[in-house]
């Protein structure tokens, strides 16, 4: 009760690693929910009394004043923290949706922790960020870091299939293959761990 | 002009420098910066997108060329990296500005200021954002909340203003970094003092915290930000930090 629920989903949050997502708390969520309407009905039913005692619900500095607005300010706490617990777990999805690729399939590790909304917020923001690019013409989430060299060494880590066209030629990525790149078109595959750069 | 061999005179250093800051590889790069270092979101720069994005269109069709037409390979490389890094400035221009509106999708929303510093395709990116976001927090959270307390922005419904965590906006009490053009020192010109007072290095990084929260600075002399002198600048910079 009075937010201590609330505390610990918060808390749970920010233990995690910074960037990297939990399994969503549907229990604890749900209780803290619980908790809040309980809180609710509380708080009218006082206001009830009062009103029937003839006060002003407003003015009256009796104990069930106190009692409503401590019901109040717990719920609004509660309500903080879930919001708290939402956002800043959309903030990870999106840093996710920018760095692995749109509307790509993330790894079933990632997937499984999403809850269904935030499934769902996942796919609606790619599609924002895909419309925007196209009405740019221009691929803004590609060259991350400043470029460097404009051809790199990647050595091939999953079995991608042959005749994969590149932007230049096209290549067959089999598996522990090396192959020397464009950096843009290299870019996509090493964020989604399908390859890595060769570096030495 | 005379010049020893090897040598450029001031003359020609100013010549070069002038032509150089026109380019508008150099006014995507003081855009880019300045993105990158304030907090805010600033206007768009929406002429110098469209040259750019012409001029890299050109560059590409260059290097194609070049390079079907047996071009010396090392010289198309050189245009490839140009190519490429210009890409970057712009993409991450525009990277910078989408996450800041990703940030703060209410406030600048909300604010006119800011509102009105976005492109057409940023006005309606920031519209789905909003429109995506409460859906997501209205599906989780509020529709499962008691009624008077299911706004997005407001804490409950008698809330003064937008309290929510959603409406937050950015922070201006932070380090700024400022390149810094300096024109005046103590009151002396430098532009006629070249070669009879020790030089200040023209292009220095200076990290300031600020005293008092600031609007953007534009410290390259054309365009000042009202109430903050550049003289003021220029002695905190050498004096303070």
């Amino acid at each position: 009760m009075h937010g201590r629920k609330a505390y610990e989903l918060v808390k749970e949050f920010a233990s995690g690693e910074k960037g990297h997502l939990k399994i969503f708390n549907n229990e604890l969520f749900e209780r803290v929910i619980e908790e809040c309407n309980e809180h609710h009905n509380a708080l009218q039913s006082l206001i009830r009394k009062m009103q029937e005692e003839g006060l002003e619900v407003q003015t009256a500095k009796n104990a069930d004043h106190y009692g409503a607005l401590i019901h109040h300010l717990s719920l609004i706490r509660n309500k903080r923290c879930l919001m708290a617990y939402v956002y800043n777990r959309a903030e990870i999805i999106r840093d996710l949706a920018w760095k692995v690729g749109l509307l790509h399939e993330l790894p079933c590790e990632i997937q499984e922790k999403f809850s269904d909304s935030e499934e769902q917020y996942f796919k609606d923001h790619s599609k924002s960020l895909k419309l925007y690019m196209s009405q740019l013409s221009l691929d803004v989430n590609v060259d991350l870091v400043p470029p460097k060299d404009p051809y790199i060494k990647v050595r091939v880590l999953e079995d991608l299939g042959s005749g994969i066209i590149l932007s230049d030629k096209s290549a067959n990525f089999a598996r522990h293959s090396m192959h020397f790149l464009k950096r843009t078109d290299a870019e996509q595959y090493i964020a989604r761990g399908l390859m890595e750069e060769l570096t030495g | 002009m005379a010049s020893s061999a090897g040598e450029w005179s001031a003359e020609q250093i100013d010549d070069y420098e002038a032509l150089i800051s026109t380019t508008d590889v150099e006014l995507l790069k003081k855009a880019w910066r300045n993105e990158k270092a304030s907090p805010e979101i600033l206007p768009f720069e929406e002429a110098l997108v469209k040259r750019a994005k012409e001029q890299i269109q050109l560059m590409e069709e260059t290097v194609d060329d070049f390079e079907e037409s047996g071009h010396d390979p090392l010289i198309v490389s050189l245009y490839q990296m140009d190519l490429d890094r210009v890409q970057f400035l712009l993409r991450s221009y525009l990277r910078v500005r989408l996450q800041k509106i990703e940030k703060f999708m209410f406030y600048i929303w909300k604010t006119d200021t800011y509102r009105n510093r976005l492109s057409i395709e940023e006005e309606k990116f920031t519209e789905r954002c909003i429109r995506d976001m409460g859906k997501h927090l209205e599906e989780t959270v509020l529709s499962k909340m008691p009624d008077n307390y299911q706004s997005v922005l407001k804490q409950s419904v008698i809330s003064e203003e937008d309290d929510m965590v959603a409406s937050r906006k950015p922070c201006f009490n932070a380090s700024l970094f400022l390149k810094d053009h300096v024109q005046y020192i103590w009151g002396y010109d430098l532009q006629n003092m070249r070669g009879k007072f020790p030089e200040p290095q023209l292009d220095t990084f200076v990290v300031a915290k600020c005293e008092r929260t600031t609007r953007p600075l534009y410290l390259d002399g054309s365009r000042q930000s009202a109430g903050f002198d550049s003289r003021q600048v220029a002695i905190r910079t050498l004096f303070t930090v």
